[in-house]
């Protein structure tokens, strides 16, 4: 039985105290990383990075994934990076970040299923954007990496009642944020907002981690809220969810994210939303070995 | 400061990334077919693919992808290679993710849909039947569901299939062990007699299914299947050209009530063929159902 109302929820994530934090170690490397692509170095860059060993591996990992660079092997930090590219080195060290944040085992959440789920979004929001011909992919990439980030925030702040409305929503086989709503009177979308405003996130992360379950109500970067709470959706009813099957039947053209990113991105009505979610399985096997791999080594 | 770290490179072996003409080959199938092959699906798709091109005296990938890029032989080809990629195939039980959404989604979505209504009677056809596994396999789980769920309904699978042959192996309804190996054991108790030569199945699931042979594409009798809920069909519109599939589906959306199920295989999709259908999501697995409004929003 949850004890907090919705404000005492509110005003302990909101207390500084309480608030996950950026790792030490990170933070110069992400305030470097936040300068225009075009100013940065790369030997800097990869200096920094070494400073976390975690970071570090986690960088060798991705580069030598199909998932990313799948033409080359890379065996060297510089060249992991070189692989990458500057310009998403942001985005590894703040996944890395993210991941050093989440307990390993609080209130029944495993972090591998989250962070399959996190990263199978993020796949699929770059490809959906690229196929529908929508600027920056690798935005979408990590808007759909970082939606759920307040799931994090109420498992460090929370850690039993966000158990227990997991507990929930998996014995009902319902939507996560429909138990939320329910039980905390608030969805991780809430609390993702407050954590991704104190973060300092660009504010088009703040909106699609605040309204990926209701894109209708985003006041900006719609198209992008849009295009995250469909990949989300298509990843949950493809097995990539929180590790339980929701129980449901969903027309995705009746959903609001469709009819708001069709607003923006008329290609949406025509587009082959069978092949996208019959290739969605193609990254199964990796996004699981991934994520595997880079568990191993936190 | 850890300067580099040794992490064993998964793509050692960059011979090991899919030759683009087999990429080429599969979005050609997909194309055509409306079947997709997932990238852990490449290698049988390589070797099937392989099979065909020395069946046809050609010496790589790249002629047989050029054979198929040929109008002319494209249609036939394609049928000669998915047909053996599927040849065989089938089992009881064979697609678990379609059938735990028919389960535990469709079904209880129709009985709360008809609650109300004085006849309780579900009607699930199964088109292009081939041996009669997937027709079995639907009583099977229909009668399971008319403990709680389907407490009180009238049961119906209709099973059809061009083949005579195929439709007299269905009635005899004995199956070797690579059919029934998906068999969980209380079924195989409750619904199998050991014969010689297999498994028969009992009196009990026969009753439920209606065998009968049938050409998808001969009018007059297709017609005739009228008041179904939900049909099956699946690889069987690969064997039909344009004008043709686009005909068999509306005979299926006809068939129909509503609101209309209809289940391809795993990975097959309508394609361009979906003006009276909409694509659905269930766990794990996606349906197509019927649409009831000319207006409303297509998605292929």
């Amino acid at each position: 039985m949850i004890q907090l109302s919705r404000e005492q929820i509110v005003k302990k994530l909101e207390s500084v105290e309480n608030m996950p934090s950026i790792p030490a170690t990170l933070e110069p490397l992400l305030r470097y990383l936040s300068l225009p692509v075009d100013q940065l170095e790369t030997q800097k860059v990869v200096d920094m990075i070494a400073h976390d060993k975690s970071l570090t591996v986690q960088c060798l990992h991705l580069a030598n994934s199909p998932l990313f660079c799948r033409w080359q092997a890379v065996d060297s930090l510089r060249g992991a990076v070189v692989a990458l590219g500057l310009g998403r080195m942001k985005e590894v060290a703040l996944a890395c970040s993210f991941m050093q944040m989440l307990p390993r085992q609080i209130g029944g959440i495993d972090p591998i299923i989250f962070w399959e789920h996190s990263l199978g979004c993020a796949l699929v929001s770059r490809h959906l954007a690229r196929k529908l011909n929508l600027p920056d992919a690798e935005k979408a990439y990590l808007a759909g990496l970082l939606h759920d980030f307040g799931i994090i925030a109420n498992f460090v702040i929370l850690p039993k009642e966000s158990g227990e409305v997991l507990g929930s929503a998996r014995a009902r086989e319902i939507p996560l944020h429909e138990a939320e709503l329910e039980i905390l009177g608030m969805t991780h979308a809430d609390s993702g907002r407050i954590l991704g405003e104190r973060w300092r996130l660009a504010p088009e992360l703040v909106s699609v981690i605040a309204h990926h379950h209701n894109p209708e109500q985003a006041k900006n970067n719609r198209s992008l809220v849009a295009l995250v709470n469909l990949a989300d959706l298509l990843c949950r009813m493809r097995n990539l969810g929180y590790g339980y099957p929701e129980r449901r039947l969903v027309d995705l053209a009746s959903e609001k994210g469709f009819a708001v990113l069709a607003e923006d991105c008329p290609a949406v009505d025509g587009f082959d939303w069978a092949r996208l979610t019959f290739e969605l399985d193609n990254y199964m096997f990796e996004v699981h070995r991934l994520v595997a791999a880079l568990y191993r080594i936190q | 400061m850890i300067a580099s770290v040794a992490v064993k490179p998964i793509l050692e072996n960059p011979s090991l990334l899919p030759s683009p003409h087999l990429l080429r080959i599969r979005d050609l199938v997909y194309q055509v077919s409306g079947i997709f092959h997932p990238d852990h699906q490449l290698a049988f798709l390589e070797e099937r693919c392989q099979r065909r091109a020395t069946e046809l005296r050609l010496t790589n990938l790249r002629d047989y992808l050029d054979l198929l890029t040929a109008q002319a032989n494209r249609q036939n080809e394609l049928i000669a290679l998915l047909h053996e990629m599927t040849v065989g195939e089938t089992c009881f039980f064979r697609n678990a993710a379609q059938l735990e959404a028919l389960r535990r989604v469709v079904l209880p979505k129709i009985v709360e849909e008809r609650n109300t209504l004085p006849v309780r009677r579900l009607k699930i056809w199964s088109a292009g039947c081939s041996t009669g596994e997937e027709a079995y396999t639907l009583a099977i789980l229909l009668l399971e569901e008319s403990k709680e769920l389907l407490a009180g309904w009238d049961i119906e699978i209709q099973a059809t299939d061009l083949s005579m042959r195929s439709v007299a192996h269905a009635r005899r309804g004995i199956y070797g062990e690579s059919a029934t190996r998906n068999l969980p054991p209380e079924i195989r108790r409750k619904y199998f007699v050991e014969e010689e030569g297999g498994l028969s199945i009992n009196q009990h699931v026969r009753t439920r299914v209606n065998l009968q042979q049938l050409s998808l594409l001969d009018d007059s009798r297709m017609t005739f299947m009228k008041g179904i809920d939900i049909i099956f069909c699946c690889h069987v519109l690969i064997y039909f050209d344009g004008a043709a599939k686009h005909s068999v589906i509306q005979h299926f959306r006809n068939s129909l009530l509503a609101p209309g199920y209809l289940f391809l295989g795993s990975t097959e999709s309508l394609l361009g063929n979906s003006e009276d259908f909409r694509l659905i999501h269930l766990p794990s697995t996606t349906a197509y159902r019927k649409t009831d409004h000319s207006r409303e929003k297509r998605l292929t």
